[in-house]
């Protein structure tokens, strides 16, 4: 759970993706994306899932169609599927690979009080100049139907998840 | 050669896939990919292609211009470029940015360019190889050029007032709904902090699309020519301006009108609608 300042803010996993960029050269920190680019297509629904909230749009931050699937399992944790259509660019496909595999896991509370600042550190500041607008476009989304889920669990339109251990 | 480019003013500008792929080891060229997605060259590309950014490479952020003579003859060192060497570009966005880097090269006074017909996306349709090892090349002597192109085939925005006010040929590719002021932005792209929406009073709405097929290829001459000459009314020996939103969609517009069609006397304002929709006191029209 994040609580208190800086890389506490950050559920665990995502937290030691951004160690592991935090220090790497700018040409380093671009093999990496790449390889977590190559790994976006992995994120999408498996068959058979089901999930309690699916969010499939094209916005102007990005230049084709996503779609965001997100299932609460017990114990609140998150389950993130996420869908790119072939125009996607590569910046927008390693951040997908990487929020999957950083928030995965983490309670929909959690997510939305993530600040985004951690963003400059994992892909650097060139990237962030020149795709100022794009780089947090699916941290945005991924809050977004977080936040959506968690206003129709309040208002009873969702059934509230079961303790871990129920 | 095929017959389209055969028909085209200047066949030798362009090749297609197949010439391409038989020329991957051709010592005379220099594969260059130049595209919108930053990354994209990383994750593959055409074997032996060097990658030219164009902000990286191009541009001078300090102020806001292109690289200077000494900056572009070293860029092309290192890329073991020569004055001799035949440019051969390609990318993605239908060739925009192949186009934009063409026309930059040419800036510097770069004669022997050429681009692949449909680009990147062409290339990767058919299933052609593709690869992420990066090339190294001997450094190559480039003497640095004695000037760049600026007054040849380079537009200013005090110059594009001047050939506005004249009533001369001024050509505004960018989509219909930022022609007309709908919005200020391409469609499907984010706002990029223009404040006005219009166009410059007198230009013609003609998009970039216009001169593409679906697959990313140029239209035959045929097409090309009722597009631009027969409708448009522009004429090959005119003087024309071609502008968009920071020059990329204008250099595909340039590229078309100067190589496939001929035109002798076509100017691209690359600083475009970001800097005249923002400028004091530069008027605008709105509408069709």
């Amino acid at each position: 759970m994040p609580n208190g300042n800086g890389k506490d803010n950050y559920p665990q996993r995502l937290r030691e993706i951004i160690e592991f960029f935090e220090y790497l050269p700018e040409d380093e920190k671009r093999e990496n994306l790449i390889a977590y680019s190559d790994n976006a297509a992995k994120q999408e629904p498996r068959e058979g899932e089901v999930f309690d909230l699916e969010d499939v749009r094209k916005d102007e931050e990005c230049t084709d169609t996503v779609g965001v699937f997100l299932k609460i399992e017990d114990g609140n944790r998150s389950l993130f599927r996420i869908t790119l259509g072939p125009h996607v660019q590569t910046l927008t496909r390693a951040m997908t690979a990487i929020l999957c595999a950083g928030l995965n896991g983490a309670s929909p509370e959690t997510i939305l009080k993530i600040p985004q600042d951690f963003v400059p550190t994992i892909v650097g500041g060139e990237l962030v100049r020149i795709r100022s607008q794009t780089v947090y476009y699916v941290l945005g989304r991924m809050k977004g139907i977080c936040k959506v889920y968690l206003t129709r669990r309040e208002s009873g339109k969702l059934s509230k998840p079961k303790p871990e251990h129920a | 050669m095929n017959e389209k480019f055969n028909a085209y003013a200047r066949p030798e500008a362009i090749v297609d896939t197949e010439w391409l792929s038989q020329n991957l080891e051709n010592p005379d060229i220099r594969i260059i990919e130049s595209n919108e997605d930053v990354l994209l060259y990383d994750t593959g590309h055409v074997p032996g292609a060097v990658h030219i950014d164009w902000r990286r490479d191009l541009q001078d952020d300090d102020i806001r211009d292109y690289v200077n003579p000494v900056q572009f003859a070293a860029m092309c060192s290192r890329n073991g470029i020569s004055p001799e060497t035949i440019c051969v570009f390609y990318g993605d966005k239908s060739n925009w940015w192949s186009c934009y880097a063409l026309w930059a090269f040419r800036l510097f006074g770069h004669t022997k360019v050429r681009i692949v017909d449909g680009g990147r996306a062409k290339w990767i349709a058919e299933n052609r190889l593709i690869t992420r090892d990066i090339p190294k090349y001997p450094s190559a002597e480039y003497p640095v050029p004695e000037k760049r192109l600026d007054d040849e085939i380079r537009a200013f925005s005090k110059e594009t007032l001047t050939h506005a006010e004249a009533g001369k040929p001024l050509v505004d590719v960018r989509s219909p709904g930022e022609f007309c002021g709908e919005i200020t932005h391409m469609p499907d792209y984010p706002q990029e902090g223009v404040l006005r929406g219009g166009h410059i009073p007198g230009a013609k709405s003609k998009p970039w699309s216009t001169a593409a097929n679906e697959d990313a290829t140029f239209k035959s001459r045929k097409l090309l020519e009722e597009v631009y000459t027969e409708n448009l009314g522009l004429q090959p020996e005119g003087d024309t301006i071609v502008y968009c939103r920071i020059g990329e969609r204008s250099s595909h517009t340039w590229f078309v009108l100067t190589y496939l069609l001929g035109y002798s006397n076509v100017r691209n304002y690359d600083g475009s609608w970001t800097e005249w929709g923002n400028t004091v006191r530069a008027p605008i029209e709105k509408g069709d």
